[in-house]
């Protein structure tokens, strides 16, 4: 694979007369060996097994041997776990710190003349308080984290888009547990 | 890679074996990228549903537990079938939640595979992901209300 990744970038080099304008969609098939004259293909559109010249999100981020691919697995699969376990500690930390619950009784005119009060319940957050602005940095955190897992799954390599999907099903299982748990035992409206 | 939408009838979708060149072979990607759109919505309203089930099956499980911890000196003839019942429920709620667990992780994936659907930027393919994604979320939006 890595040899026709460095032969498309020499022929980008040497054929300047040849404009550098890719074929649509055609292109996109990941051609083996000598074929991929014309083509130039940066990236992998397919799944593949591969642990040689697979670049992770940073260009430093070079990954070559089997050890490496392990590494990455590994850490692949704590971000994924961690990204889940970010989402349910944002909700129950939202849970915990909704402050100001505001009651408003307002009278209502009822069956037989009578007048009922009717009391609406409002909850919310303070906007310059300590956990709305915790609530925001986590969210940026979340969404950046999302990303990058996006990013790594867009590599196509198909060691690191089971590491995603493990890790975030071990999180799911490991953290939302925890959560289930707590619902059943405090909450008695569901 | 072309980086805006273009009309094609040659993609390849995902995997090396998923390779379009007729109007015929797209229609029928379209049809089963549509379809797992459609999955996609339909697994929020799994996961809900197995969550019910599993919180109407074992009503018991939380004032179980909480009989359990206050009551500290009850009769030994009562004890055992009182653990044994709720281990089971444990049990019972470990497998609930593992199948949980594998609801997320088909979720996530089915997702993904969506992404990288979109990603290859075929306006065919686009536009079976999100007629999917409507067709899916329309048909169980109101069986999410009755669970």
């Amino acid at each position: 694979m890595d040899h026709s990744h460095h032969m498309g970038m020499n022929h980008m080099d040497h054929n300047s007369t040849m404009a550098p304008h890719h074929h649509p969609t055609t292109s996109a098939s990941h051609s083996h060996g000598g074929g991929a004259g014309h083509m130039m293909m940066m990236m992998h559109m397919t799944f593949y097994f591969g642990f040689k010249n697979v670049e992770l999100l940073f260009s430093g981020l070079v990954i070559n041997t089997a050890g490496e691919m392990a590494g990455a697995f590994v850490g692949v699969f704590l971000l994924a776990m961690f990204y889940e376990g970010l989402k349910i500690a944002r909700e129950s930390l939202l849970r915990k710190s909704q402050v100001s619950i505001r009651y408003n009784s307002m009278p209502v005119p009822g069956p037989n003349g009578t007048i009922l009060m009717e009391t609406h319940k409002t909850v919310g957050q303070q906007m310059l308080s300590f956990p709305h602005l915790l609530q925001t940095v986590l969210h940026i955190i979340q969404v950046v984290i999302s990303y990058f897992l996006m990013l790594i799954f867009m590599t196509y390599n198909g060691y690191l888009c089971i590491a995603v999907a493990a890790g975030a099903g071990m999180g799911y299982f490991l953290f939302s547990w925890k959560k289930a748990v707590v619902v059943d035992i405090t909450e008695h409206c569901h | 890679m072309e980086m805006h939408f273009i009309f094609s009838d040659k993609v390849v979708l995902l995997f090396d074996f998923w390779s379009v060149h007729s109007p015929a072979g797209m229609a029928l990607s379209v049809l089963v990228v549509l379809l797992l759109a459609v999955l996609y919505e339909s697994l929020k309203f799994g996961k809900a549903k197995l969550l019910h089930q599993a919180l109407v099956s074992m009503p018991t499980f939380t004032s179980q537990q909480l009989i359990e911890e206050t009551d500290q000196d009850s009769s030994s003839s009562e004890s055992l079938p009182v653990s044994s019942t709720r281990t089971r429920t444990r049990l019972r709620w470990f497998s609930y939640h593992f199948g949980q667990s594998l609801i997320h992780v088909a979720q996530v994936v089915i997702g993904y595979f969506m992404m990288l659907a979109v990603m290859s930027y075929n306006t065919w393919i686009f536009l079976g992901v999100v007629l999917g994604s409507a067709v899916g979320y329309y048909l169980a939006y109101p069986l999410l209300s009755l669970v």
